[in-house]
């Protein structure tokens, strides 16, 4: 377990020691959310604001969670997987350890999207709201940047996996109810939206914003992170170069 | 035995990288010797638990290196072919990640010792972005040997080395020999293997073909030539042998050549 930390710290250093990979992480989302919430001319609710809160924490997460895996693909370029691989230290550490630090980067981020929108003035409904969303951002963050790393360790090199992530990362958050109220979708979206596991997410952190506990969603991408984890950590036990 | 191979063998598509190979190795320094693309490394790949072979067994200290992949992890070290280091780390973090992850005891004194018989002590806080070609293959194997192996591996690992540190390597290495670790080595410099080496193999596209002392295999061609032979001579004595068929065949050439006219 020791094994997680220092491969999570070998990451910290590594992006804490590039100041300006750290200030792009950092302001991009914040610009997404002012771009989104209040340049956007269109507007689905009364409050757009404070109903889109909630999509861009998630989309921020999901969108650090699968340029995460980028992380594990230069690793491997690189040649440092090789060595991890053929370290007696369990190889599912190497997964833990990426998963550790793709969610805590994501959670920064939401933690300056956070702040921001406490600034702009979206209403949180108690004290315990913060804290539970970091919990399903967390949970979430955990899911995905475990089928991202696994995804890295699977195929060969940077330019298919960034094509993969384009072409899931956008599908995915378009077809969440990020941007729009269920009520408001066409018929095939709130189909599609409504399986959608972004949507779990963004769902779940709206209700909190409310007031409201949705122990279904939590209950859900809870059950997805056991399945996603039991089997990545098998796909790590038996990689091979 | 610390390495030992039954038939190993490895295809990528068609083409055979290691075809066959048959190897006992205890404590000695065992050299791997063989042109570009010989099979060298897909073989210390396979013997690492990285590579699975096609068919064939390999076992290192009496495990599988297919069923017991996590026992033989725990017994080997590796340095691969390919230079990999954290240039935005410093040297002390780089050596001190693969101190931990071995789970090396009294790491702190240990990964002093090792930085400074790879004689970068003085520049172990600075980051490896500021350090040399020479400087970071050192590096490299500080963090191999930061853990103590019984059998260890080392694809190359002399490469762009000036001389000092050339020496210093082998120097540690036959030490670590006189503690009992098997040492496994690919290397491109003859002059290298037939100093240090107390067995080596040649490699030609795949398959061994020829295993013996330094010495016993240059007494073997001695007879046919009149000169002193270097280990040189019996590299190219005996890949070149092998190698007709798929050398640069003149005749077939020119043939080509003339019917293109
Ligand atoms: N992943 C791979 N896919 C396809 N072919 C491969 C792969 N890895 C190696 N090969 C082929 O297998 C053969 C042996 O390669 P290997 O890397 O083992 O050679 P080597 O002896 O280490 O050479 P060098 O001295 O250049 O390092 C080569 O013909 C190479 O092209
Ligand atoms: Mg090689």
């Amino acid at each position: 377990m020791r094994e997680i930390l220092y491969y999570f710290e070998r990451d910290l250093k590594r992006w804490t020691r590039s100041r300006k990979s750290v200030f792009s992480s950092l302001a991009m989302p914040a610009a997404w959310l002012v771009f989104v919430g209040l340049a956007l001319p269109i507007r689905f609710t009364d409050n757009y604001l404070d109903f889109i809160t909630p999509g861009i924490l998630v989309m921020t997460m999901l969108f650090a969670s699968l340029q995460g895996g980028t992380l594990l693909i230069f690793d491997k370029i690189l040649g440092f997987l090789n060595k991890f691989l053929a370290l007696p230290a369990p190889r599912e550490s190497i997964l833990f350890g990426k998963i550790l630090f793709i969610a805590f980067r994501g959670l920064l981020q939401s933690t300056v999207i956070l702040a921001m929108a406490i600034l702009l003035g979206v209403k949180m409904h108690s004290f315990m709201t913060v804290p539970l969303t970091y919990l399903v951002l967390f949970i979430f963050g955990v899911l995905f940047s475990a089928i991202a790393t696994t995804v890295a360790l699977l195929v060969d090199d940077y330019d298919s996996y960034s094509a993969m992530n384009s072409m899931a990362s956008m599908p995915l958050f378009f077809t969440s109810s990020a941007l729009m109220p269920y009520e408001m979708m066409p018929q095939w979206l709130r189909v599609i939206a409504s399986l959608n596991p972004v949507s779990y997410a963004i769902d779940t952190v709206r209700a909190l914003f409310s007031g409201n506990f949705l122990l279904d969603g939590m209950v859900e991408l809870t059950a997805m992170v056991v399945v996603v984890l039991m089997v990545s950590v098998y796909v790590f036990r038996k990689a091979t170069v | 035995m610390s390495i030992k191979t039954i038939g190993l063998t490895r295809y990528f598509d068609k083409l055979c990288a290691v075809d066959n190979v048959n190897l006992e190795v205890g404590n000695e320094i065992f050299g791997l010797l063989g042109l570009n693309g010989a099979g060298k490394t897909t073989t210390v790949l396979m013997l690492t638990t990285l590579l699975k072979p096609c068919t064939g067994e390999a076992y290192i200290c009496d495990f599988d290196v297919v069923r017991e992949a996590g026992e033989v992890r725990k017994v080997i070290s590796y340095v691969p072919q390919d230079m990999a280091v954290d240039i935005k780390l410093t040297g002390r973090e780089n050596v001190m990640l693969y101190a931990r992850l071995y789970g090396v005891a009294d790491r702190n004194r240990r990964v002093d010792e090792i930085l400074g018989l790879m004689g970068l002590a003085e520049r172990a806080n600075d980051r490896v972005n500021s350090y040399s070609g020479g400087m970071r293959r050192r590096l490299e194997l500080a963090q191999a040997l930061v853990h103590e192996p019984q059998v260890l591996f080392l694809d190359e690992p002399t490469l762009g080395l000036d001389v000092a540190a050339r020496r210093k390597m082998w120097e540690y290495i036959s030490s670590l020999k006189k503690n009992g670790v098997s040492i496994f080595i690919t290397t491109h410099y003859m002059d290298e293997a037939d100093k240090f080496c107390d067995r080596v193999a040649i490699m030609d596209r795949g398959r061994i073909v020829a295993m013996d002392s330094p010495s016993k295999l240059k007494n073997n061609i001695h007879s046919l030539s009149a000169k002193e032979p270097s280990l040189d001579d019996v590299f190219m004595q005996k890949v070149s042998a092998e190698g007709e068929q798929g050398g640069f065949d003149d005749y077939k050439f020119r043939t080509l050549l003339r019917r293109r006219k």
